[in-house]
């Protein structure tokens, strides 16, 4: 046991995951030039294994991930545990312990938020956002009175399964139960000709065609089959896919029910209104200089309050942060209406890094200045 | 803005209603927008140099481009810098005759090209890096260099065929050009820059000539012909009388002869779209655009007539196009227009930064401090001969001094005309690393007086000036740019840019001293004084630490800057993991020296590869084209970048094998221990 204490500990434990996760960087950097940052990011930062491509040879690697929650373990034996507690190593435990804190935040950021956007034309308003690669399944039914009765299905309960074979969702609420096959993360419905045959379902003269992934994940669009099975064992199938303008619809029971698969919505507690989004360029160029949404924020039950949105001064409220993220359409003609896109962040951890760096900050300073005052000393004896 | 333009001219003509009939002037004119023939209005060459008031009157004017306001000395001699690879024309002796003078300034050549633009074409200002580019447009190059310079009267037979191309090549992107297609494209874009300025002053030369119309001549004091100023004062009724001549039923030619007046004079002014020298009025907004002569013109249409300013503008212009013969006039006449327009831009606090810059630029600051660190390189040189010499010691000493504060000055002055913290571009890198490198070496010689620091911050300064001169002539681009809106911030450039850079800086000393302690203990260099190398080793030490302490912080700071802009602290950009390897590749050296797997000699061969994870950082993602923090992308660097990376790498392998040898020497008594 202490052996493998000392082991974890060790020096020479640091050094080697230092390199490593400095090896994974290098080459998650070169790799960026032939493929987007979001697969790289997935191949070598967030994975505990992986082979990357030396030329000819394939050379496995742990990663990044595998790497830093090591490295984690190593920080809290070697680097606090079983630090020597003097003046002199003082400095070490505080930075040590401002790296634990980021770590904190890594931890609450990679599994306690989320993240999308809200985008919104001048006076209009939004209460919810919406994310930029996540799915849902909503299975709904208008109540009239402009109520809805919904039934969400988020990504991780279908599309693994989905993908190879087949989701059964269930519900008391529903009057049917719902099959999803054939989930396709990038695809596009396509009219089938009499001069070609496809490996999927044919759906009212269409189907979905996959599509290579695009390495900027917002776009792709999903796509799934579903099929609707009633207790009288008939049955319905249709295709659902993330750009439809409309729902799947169907009828059960008299009532109608659509089935969508949309991007993620969530929710905020507080609504936003775009009062007006400003563009401006540095004098007699195309260079952007500004942009910034002026919004309206209203609270249940509070006083609205208006706030200015721009490029480094985002609004930080009940948990959400929104961000001046983009606009468009880029081909609007002068004096078009201009849409404005915040993203929104819910993030526990958002301010975290802030109190680290200050805490490494001081914890740098302390050690070295210490050393600096020791080498001063011996340079003034000689 | 343009596009409004693009509108308004439209709606003018459409006002005009012309239907047929070439307008007398529209036979010289109608080519601007072709290409087809750009010869210059026949002017005589300038019989002696420019005087030195003209001089100083005419690079002291502002004008708004690139985003913001600045002396007409710096946009003239970046444009030079652009066309010529350098701030200067020398004249062949031909072309020199009764000049006195051999070589022009940038300044002087703007105001040849602006006033003597028939002599100015023969000037070789084109410098073309290979031949094959000009026999691309068509051209014989007989007796012409692989990389020579072309006046503009040498281009021109090949200037449609050099458009056509370029807007070929302009299709196909930067990266998979050929060399060729890049330098044409390149040389295109410089002859497009080049005929704006030849053509600018065109408005103000030409007299627009009036038609048999007795309402015309009554309108213009019965003058033969008019500049654009009277067409411009007189614009409103001019429209009027055309008017007038159609409900009246007059002659169609009648008619035309009005109108074409007001097109010509349009036209002509097309061509000053590129100078936008002339303030708006104090009213409008800070930032608000500048106008060129064309937009003089088409802002008194909107405005249903001229302004006396207005007026008075076009005919300074005109003044000073009508007096090119007497020397005295034309600087009465400049100074006149001067005053008109820096005290506007003045009245607008527009112009408070002019003489700033001016002195920055004509100071010539940097140039000095480069040559001081020159002066203590070599002092060193001499220093490390004769080491005891006092007199060696305190001359480098000051000479570093002096050059590292010459180059804070620099630093300042740069910061006060942006209102910007020190570091906002690459080319900015260069000169804060250079001297934050400066005052580390100097601290530090104070602290041991080894006169190994001392040497160092002179090497330092002597290269990092030469790199930063280097990439401004490559990239031959304004070194004060404005700035995208992301990182449009003081407040972010001050603290995230100003860490990482003395981070940069202080990694890149530690690597140049570890560096000299490599070679130096390779060929046995003070081999005799005990000290010399733990003390050059616990300097690379030192500095290595000072340099962890801006790394780290700098690289989180970074992220909370981008957790403030994007919202999300890391994402794995590459200029990110550039600055993340800075830190690691640190932290992995301090570990292993506590941990006793790197002594000195092992922390100096890390340290001094560590440098080329800085110079990936700094230099290297920024080649690889992608992300969100290449803004610095410039062809060319790639090989310095690369020789540098060898150089370290060959010092490190010399460290090795040194390392190897020594461990050899200190095995021979005892082979079987191993």
């Amino acid at each position: 046991m202490g052996a493998i204490i000392r082991l974890f500990g060790s020096f020479g434990l640091s050094c080697t995951l230092l390199i490593l996760l400095a090896l994974l960087t290098w080459l998650g950097t070169l790799e960026q030039v032939h493929t987007g940052l979001f697969e790289v990011q997935k191949k070598y930062f967030e994975s505990f294994f992986l082979v990357h491509d030396f030329g000819p040879i394939a050379l496995p690697l742990p990663g990044a991930n595998l790497v830093m929650c090591t490295l984690a373990v190593n920080l809290l034996v070697g680097g606090i545990l079983r630090l020597r507690r003097s003046w002199d190593t003082s400095g070490v435990l505080v930075i040590h312990l401002g790296i634990v804190l980021l770590l904190g935040a890594s931890y609450v950021k990679n599994y306690h938020s989320e993240e999308g956007h809200l985008t919104l034309y001048e006076g209009q308003s939004g209460n919810a956002y919406e994310s930029y690669y996540r799915w849902e399944l909503s299975i709904g039914r208008d109540l009239g009175g402009g109520r809805l009765q919904e039934y969400l299905v988020p990504e991780e309960e279908f599309i693994t399964q989905a993908a190879s074979g087949a989701v059964s969702l269930t519900s008391e609420a529903l009057p049917f139960d719902v099959e999803v096959t054939h989930f396709m993360a990038n695809c596009r419905p396509m009219p089938k000709g009499p001069m070609f045959e496809v490996e999927v379902p044919v759906i009212d003269d269409f189907f979905l065609q996959r599509e290579r992934l695009n390495p900027t994940a917002e776009q792709n669009v999903a796509g799934a089959y579903v099929t609707a099975r009633f207790p009288d064992g008939t049955h319905q199938a249709g295709i659902v896919w993330g750009l439809d303008t409309a729902p799947w619809t169907i009828t059960a029971g008299g009532k109608e029910w659509t089935v969508d698969l949309r991007h993620q919505v969530y929710p905020m507690p507080f609504s936003v209104t775009l009062d007006v989004f400003t563009k401006e360029e540095h004098p007699r160029t195309n260079m952007p200089s500004l942009f910034s949404s002026d919004v309206t924020v209203s609270e249940p039950g509070a006083s609205t309050r208006p706030v200015k949105i721009a490029m480094n001064e985002p609004l930080r409220s009940e948990g959400l942060v929104l961000y001046q993220a983009s606009w468009g359409p880029s081909n609007a003609r002068p004096g078009e209406p201009l849409f404005s896109t915040l993203s929104v962040v819910q993030n526990p951890a958002d301010q975290y890094p802030l109190y680290a760096c200050i805490v490494i900050a001081i914890g740098l300073l302390m050690h070295y200045i210490r050393k600096l005052l020791g080498y001063m000393r011996t340079e003034a004896q000689r | 803005m343009r596009m409004l333009r693009t509108l308004l001219t439209a709606a003018v003509l459409a006002t005009l209603s012309l239907t047929a009939a070439p307008a007398p002037l529209q036979a010289d004119h109608a080519d601007h927008a072709g290409h087809a023939d750009h010869a210059p209005q026949a002017s005589p060459a300038r019989q002696a140099p420019w005087p030195e008031e003209v001089v100083e009157l005419f690079e002291s004017l502002a004008i708004q481009d690139g985003g913001r306001i600045k002396p007409l000395h710096t946009h003239a001699s970046f444009l030079l810098l652009r066309l010529n690879g350098k701030r200067s024309v020398r004249l062949e002796a031909s072309e020199d005759e009764g000049l006195g003078k051999q070589k022009l300034n940038a300044v002087e050549w703007f105001l040849d090209v602006l006033f003597y633009p028939a002599a100015a074409a023969d000037y070789g200002i084109f410098l073309v890096q290979n031949v094959d580019v000009v026999t691309a447009i068509g051209l014989s190059v007989d007796g012409k260099d692989r990389r020579d310079h072309y006046s503009f009267n040498e281009l021109r037979p090949g200037i449609d065929r050099m458009f056509q191309l370029a807007g070929e090549y302009a299709r196909i992107e930067e990266k998979n050009r050929t060399p060729v297609q890049q330098q044409v494209y390149l040389l295109a874009s410089n002859m497009r820059e080049y005929l704006d300025l030849s053509g600018h002053m065109e408005f103000a030369r030409r007299e627009i000539p009036l038609g048999p119309v007795a309402e015309l001549g009554a309108l213009f004091g019965d003058q033969r012909s008019i500049h654009i100023s009277d067409v411009v004062a007189q614009l409103t009724p001019l429209l009027a009388l055309r008017d007038k001549l159609t409900a009246d039923g007059r002659p169609a030619a009648d008619v035309e002869a009005v109108s074409t007046v007001v097109i010509a004079a349009s036209e002509l002014l097309a061509r000053t779209e590129s100078m936008a020298m002339v303030p708006p009025s104090v009213e409008a907004p800070l930032k608000a655009e500048w106008l060129t002569p064309s937009d003089l013109f088409f802002k008194s249409y909107e405005d249903g007539g001229a302004s006396e300013y207005t007026i008075d503008v076009l005919r300074g212009f005109e003044g000073l196009a009508g007096t090119t013969a007497d020397s005295a006039a034309f600087t009465q006449e400049l100074r006149s227009l001067h005053g008109l327009l820096s005290s506007r831009a003045d009245q607008r606090g527009e112009y408070g930064k002019i003489g700033l810059e001016l002195t920055y630029y004509k100071s010539k600051v940097l140039d000095y401090s480069h040559y001081m660190f020159v002066l203590a390189f070599l002092l060193m040189a001499f220093l490390w001969l004769r080491p005891k010499n006092s007199v060696l010691y305190t001359g480098t000493f000051a000479a570093v001094l002096a050059g590292t504060l010459l180059l804070i000055g620099a630093i300042t002055l740069r910061c006060l005309i942006r209102d910007r913290p020190p570091v906002s571009t690459l080319y900015e890198t260069v000169l804060f690393v250079t001297g934050t490198a400066a005052v580390l070496g100097l601290f530090l010689e104070l602290l041991n007086r080894r006169r190994i620091a001392i040497s160092a911050a002179a090497v330092f300064g002597v290269i990092g000036l030469f790199i930063a001169n280097g990439y401004e002539v490559l990239d031959k681009r304004d070194t004060m740019p404005a700035l995208i809106a992301v990182l449009d911030t003081n407040f972010w450039l001050a603290t995230h840019v100003t860490c990482i850079t003395i981070g940069y800086s202080a990694g890149m000393l530690a690597a140049l001293l570890a560096s000299v302690y490599l070679l130096a203990k390779a060929v046995g260099w003070r081999r005799s004084d005990p000290g010399f190398y733990p003390a050059l080793g616990q300097m690379v030490y030192g500095v290595l630490c000072f340099a962890l302490i801006f790394s780290t912080v700098g690289t989180i700071l970074g992220g909370i800057w981008a957790n403030d802009s994007w919202g999300r602290f890391w994402g794995w950009d590459p200029k990110e993991n550039g600055a993340l390897l800075i830190v690691l590749s640190q932290l992995v050296i301090l570990h292993a020296r506590m941990g006793g797997y790197l002594r000195e000699h092992g922390v100096c061969m890390a340290t001094a590869f560590g440098g080329t994870v800085i110079a990936f950082s700094w230099w290297g993602v920024n080649l690889l084209g992608v992300g969100l923090h290449s803004y610095g992308f410039t062809s060319g660097i790639s090989t310095a970048v690369w020789s540098y990376y060898y150089i370290q790498w060959g010092i490190v392998g010399i460290g090795a094998l040194t390392w190897l040898r020594e461990r050899s020497d200190r095995n021979v008594p005892t082979t079987t221990s191993m």
